[in-house]
This record gives structure tokens, C-alpha cells and sequence, in this order.
């Protein structure tokens, strides 16, 4: 079957399953948030694995630019009421706004390697969060921020179509992961996911050989910051509620945990990630023994990201695989000693 | 002038915080070039061994003698799970490893203790001394008095003794240092317990003014950070030196120009010092080989 060889048919028709199967069954408004969260963390991973698993920079303030996302968005569908388009624009300018800020920390980054770039990143985290907290006119401060359902269709019916029911919702962020995912996959699998790999493996090697470090630097910071922002407007939305502690360093930590436990360098890694991160508290809960004790959801998040990061560097995803390899290698060399 | 001078003793004394907590936070690097992460976190948590220990109605001086107790076993431990084992790995997955370990830390402190925040006293509480209009906390002087003091004995323990020779000789090169017969990794074990020792009593002296909590160590850990990016990360000094230019920055931004907004200015100074001089003020530039 030549279809399931394209990986952006495998992606479209995964999404059309998976954001059909609400309609028919009968899933829990919670349990819909849940899978909700899922899809908004796949997106915000999949821009963070450009940025730590393809460029091989790392980042520890990726949460400023989906809180930034989250404010434009709730601003903008605020103040543009019910006009056509009101949402798509806010979704884009949700992208795009943290592209740009994304782009002036690229431009630090240019200058800065390895432990540095985390210290600078997570200073910028903390100072962006501080603006959420001190800049009361956009953000609202402590009291949060709410924000509507958003319209859509505008265009074709009088009043549009509310997405009241978080089963409509999920077509929505199905939808836009899966054209986010597409491009993902044109873009790492082209000239510019080789330049980035060539970084990541080798800076000096990589320039060497034409790779401008200014351009692909520049392109993995605004590339993830644009996934974080977009991931920003579709939570915000989803939630219709946001307040500044939301955006902080537990959730970049997060970030790196869902990419690392998921996979470094691959997009299937990063939604299995985002599952992970979503799910394990929820799993938790349900444990009788464990729902008491408080924070063991980041214990654990805690645990597996330095397990995954020693004894499976390349995550969950390709779990399978390195096992097989192992088991080979094994296999390889009772023989070479039998010969 | 009087506010100025109040500010610069404000500064002083929780500048000598973030030196403590930055010093921990090089000598770990210079030796085993690893940036604890979770420095912070591993202070918070030798903290709440202190408040335990205070709450039980013992003296405070047995509650600061067993968090460093604590501390020292709780160094050593870590770097024997967590960091040794990964001694290979690249740089970026030994940061994230201390990156998991907040994670860790944070989750156990908080499931241990609960995320309430507690009352810890000073450590010393008598009146206030008045200087020309400036009003001096017997408190704050001890705390100067301590770093300075823990700053003395451990620059005389790096430059004039053999464990000093060990472990600049370890930052240096680690290969030469094991060919040279030092025990390299007794001086990962020693730095790692020092550092987390420094953590700890910059924990239990910050207590305080931040009270006893989950979150408490947030705010010295990341200054400690500039602290030590703005000292230079190769130096042993620089660290101490920008701890103290921290500290009196903070609280001079915070008097004079906007208490909301300090924080922000605060680290774009930082981001600022990493473009224009990532080595620091003491640190030497190191090319890196191709």
C-alpha cells in the first residue's frame, strides 16, 4: 500500500479517525479535555523537538512563548467581537507574535552554547512570566484572564458555529495538529531539517560545509516558538481561562521532559510525549495508593526523564527498535565467539 | 544618602546568599562540568530538615547542624545515583538529568511536607544596631560574617592545601589528574557535598525572609545563576564578586527605579552579560577545538 508510506497521508487519516471516534462514542466531557490537552501538548513538543531534538539547542523558557500565545489570542478574540475570522486571525497572530520574539532569542542563542543558552533561556522564561504577573493591561495579572469559545464559519452561517462541546473542539485541534505535523515533516525531511541535523551533530563541521548558522538558528527558535504560540491560543481557548503561574518553569521542564520521554527527534515521539505528560496524572489518580501521596505525577515525570535520558536516549519511540538492535548485537556476538 | 547606605547593607546581605549558592554552583561545574539545575531545589530540601528539626523544640543551632548533616549525605548520594552513572553522557543530558532531579526533589518536598510555607527564626535576634541613620540587623551581619567567613576557609582550602591541588588539578584535566594519582572521583563526591553544603546554609540563613516552603529557593537559585555568569563560571572568585554586585544591584533597581519591574530588569541584565561577556568578569576565554 504506497498510501501508508506518505507520512502526511498516515497523519491525515490518523487525525480523521481519531477526531471522529467522539462523535460516536459516548466520552466524558473531562476525558475529552484530557484528549484535548493531548493534541494542544503534541503541537507545543512537536515545535520543541525542532528546537532540542533536530537543532540540538535546548531551551528552558519554551513556556513564555505559549503563555505569550495564550494572552494574544484571548486579547485579540476579545477585542475583535464577533467579526469574520475574528478566531483564524487570532490563532495566526498567536503563532506569529512569539515567532518574532522567538526570532531575538535565536539571535542570543547565536551567541551562546550548551549550559549558557539554558541559563539565558531560563532567564527569559522568568522574566517573561514577571511581565505576566506586572503588565496588568494585558494580561489582567494575578486575577487571570478569560477568554471565549471560539466562533467559527463565520463566513457561511449569520452567527457561525460556537465550539461549545469539547467533541467539536477536538476536530479543531486535530485539525490544525495536523496540518502543523505536515509541515513539521515537509520542512525536517527538506534541506532545512538536514541543515539542522548537521548543527546539532556538529557546529564547525556544518558551517564548513555552507551551513549558515545564523539562517537555521534563527529558523529553529522562530519554528518552536511559532508551534508554542499557536499550542498557546488553542489551550487558551479550550480552558477560556489563563493566569501567569500557569506559564512558568514547571511547565518548560514539562516541555523537556515530554520531548525527551517521547523521543528526541521525531514527531511520533513528541505526541507520545505529550501523552505521557498528560495522562500520568490522570493514571495516577486512579492508583488508590498513590493518589495520596501529593506531586507524585512529577516524581515520576522526574524519574522517567533521567532514566529515558540514560539507559534509552532515544525515548519511547524508538524503544522498540533499540531493544531489537541490542538483542541483535547479542545475538551477533555469541556467534562470532561460537565461530 | 541614608537610603542608599541601606540599600548597599541590604544588598550585602543577600548578596552573600547568592555567592554562597553560586560558589556551590561552580565548584560543581569546574569539576565535574555539570551546572546543578537543581541546586536550588536540594537546598530547599536541607531547609526543610532544619524547620523539622527547630519545630521539634530543639536548639537552632542542633536544626543548622543537621540540615548540614544532612546535606552532606544528601550530596553525596546524588552524585553517586544520579550524576556518576552518567558520567559519559554528553553535557546536555547530564543538564537535563539535574533538570529531573528538581522535578524529583520538588515532588518528594512537597510530598513529604506539604506545600504549606512555615516560620523559621533568624539566627541571631538582638536589637538592631543603628549606624548614622542606618539601621543594621545583627542578623545581617552574622550572615556577611559567615560567607565571609566560609569563603576564607574555602579559598585557603583551594589554593594551600592538597585537596585544593586535587581538585583544580581535576578542573583542569581530569585524565592528567587520575595519570597523576588523584583520587578523581573522591573529588567529585567532595565537591558535590561542599556545594551542597553552601546550598544549605544559604537555605537555612534565607529562611527568614522567604519563610520555609516548596518555592523558596527560586529566587536565590536563579540569582545565584548571574551570580556565577556574571563572576565567570572558570573562576573560583568571580562567583563570590558577582554575588555581591548582585545583591546591591537588586536592591538599588528595587529602591530606585521600580520594585515591580525588577525582576525584569534584573534578568535582562543577565541575558545582556551572556551576549557581551559570556566568560564574566574574572573568567578566561576558552577556544574551542574543532
Amino acid at each position: 500500500m504506497a498510501i501508508f508510506k506518505n507520512k502526511a497521508m498516515i497523519y491525515i487519516i490518523g487525525g480523521i479517525v481519531a477526531a471522529s471516534i467522539p462523535q460516536f462514542l459516548e466520552i466524558g466531557r473531562s476525558t475529552m479535555t484530557m484528549l484535548n490537552m493531548v493534541v494542544i501538548y503534541s503541537i507545543i513538543a512537536i515545535g520543541f523537538n525542532i528546537l532540542l531534538g533536530y537543532a540540538g539547542q535546548i531551551s528552558l523558557g519554551h513556556a513564555a512563548f505559549m503563555g505569550i500565545g495564550a494572552y494574544v489570542s484571548a486579547n485579540i478574540t476579545a477585542a475583535l467581537g464577533d467579526i469574520p475570522f475574528s478566531f483564524t486571525l487570532s490563532l495566526l497572530l498567536a503563532g506569529v507574535i512569539p515567532m518574532l520574539i522567538g526570532l531575538l532569542l535565536g539571535l542570543v542563542a547565536l551567541r551562546l552554547e550548551g549550559h549558557y543558552l539554558a541559563i539565558a533561556t531560563l532567564g527569559f522564561g522568568v522574566a517573561v512570566q514577571q511581565v505576566f504577573k506586572e503588565w496588568i493591561g494585558f494580561t489582567n495579572g494575578f486575577s487571570g484572564l478569560s477568554s471565549s469559545y471560539p466562533r467559527v464559519f463565520t463566513l457561511f452561517t449569520e452567527n457561525g458555529y460556537l465550539l461549545k462541546d469539547r467533541e467539536d473542539y477536538f476536530i479543531l485541534s486535530i485539525s490544525v495538529f495536523v496540518i502543523l505535523a505536515i509541515l513539521a515533516q515537509n520542512i525536517l525531511k527538506a534541506k532545512t531539517g538536514r541543515a539542522l541535523i548537521a548543527m546539532r551533530d556538529g557546529e564547525h563541521a556544518a558551517q564548513a560545509m555552507g551551513v549558515s548558522l545564523f539562517k537555521y538558528k534563527l529558523i529553529a527558535f522562530a519554528l518552536s516558538a511559532f508551534y508554542a504560540g499557536i499550542a498557546g491560543s488553542l489551550y487558551v481557548h479550550l480552558i477560556r481561562y489563563t493566569e501567569p503561574n500557569q506559564w512558568g518553569i514547571d511547565l518548560s521542564l514539562n516541555l523537556l521532559a515530554m520531548v525527551v520521554i517521547g523521543g528526541l527527534a521525531s514527531i511520533e515521539g513528541s505526541i507520545l510525549g505529550a501523552a505521557f505528560i498528560v495522562l500520568i496524572p490522570e493514571f495516577i489518580k486512579e492508583v488508590p495508593f498513590l493518589e495520596n501521596i501529593k506531586n507524585f505525577s512529577s516524581i515520576l515525570t522526574g524519574l522517567s526523564l533521567i532514566l529515558v535520558i540514560m539507559f534509552f536516549p532515544h525515548g519511547l519511540a524508538r524503544i522498540g527498535s533499540q531493544i531489537k538492535l541490542l538483542l541483535l548485537n547479542r545475538k551477533n556476538k555469541t556467534k562470532t565467539n561460537g565461530a | 544618602m541614608v537610603e542608599f547606605l541601606q540599600n548597599i547593607v541590604a544588598g550585602l546581605e543577600t548578596g552573600s546568599l547568592y555567592a554562597l549558592a553560586a560558589l556551590g554552583l561552580v565548584l560543581i561545574f569546574r569539576t565535574s562540568d555539570v551546572i546543578n539545575f537543581a541546586q536550588g531545589e536540594m537546598a530547599m530540601f536541607s531547609s526543610f530538615i532544619a524547620l523539622t528539626i527547630w519545630q521539634k523544640h530543639m536548639p537552632y543551632y542542633i536544626a543548622f547542624l543537621g540540615a548540614i548533616i544532612f546535606a552532606i549525605a544528601f550530596g553525596f548520594l546524588i552524585e553517586r545515583i544520579f550524576i556518576r552513572p552518567a558520567a559519559k553522557a554528553s553535557l546536555v543530558s547530564k543538564m537535563i538529568i539535574t533538570l529531573g532531579l528538581i522535578m524529583i526533589i520538588n515532588g518528594l518536598a512537597s510530598a513529604i511536607f506539604s506545600t504549606d510555607s512555615h516560620y523559621l527564626r533568624k539566627a541571631v535576634v538582638l536589637p538592631n544596631i543603628k549606624l548614622g541613620g542606618v539601621v543594621i540587623q545583627p542578623n545581617a551581619l552574622f550572615i556577611i560574617a559567615v560567607t565571609i567567613f566560609i569563603m576564607a576557609v574555602l579559598f585557603y582550602l583551594i589554593k594551600n592545601t592538597m585537596f585544593g591541588i586535587a581538585l583544580r588539578a581535576t578542573a583542569q584535566n581530569e585524565k592528567t589528574a587520575k595519570l597523576m594519582g588523584i583520587p578523581v572521583s573522591k573529588v567529585y563526591s567532595l565537591s558535590w557535598i561542599i556545594a551542597t553544603v553552601l546550598g544549605a546554609i544559604a537555605g537555612v540563613l534565607i529562611a527568614p525572609t522567604t519563610n520555609v516552603s516548596t518555592t523558596m529557593m527560586m529566587e536565590v537559585h536563579l540569582k545565584s545563576f548571574i551570580a556565577a555568569v556574571l563572576g565567570g563560571f572558570g573562576s573560583f572568585i568571580g562567583p563570590v564578586v558577582g554575588g555581591f554586585i548582585i545583591g546591591i544591584f537588586d536592591n538599588l533597581v528595587g529602591y530606585y527605579l521600580s520594585l515591580q519591574w525588577k525582576t525584569v530588569i534584573v534578568y535582562g541584565l543577565l541575558i545582556l552579560i551572556l551576549i557581551v561577556k559570556p566568560t564574566g568578569l574574572f573568567g578566561k576565554a576558552h577556544r574551542k577545538k574543532v
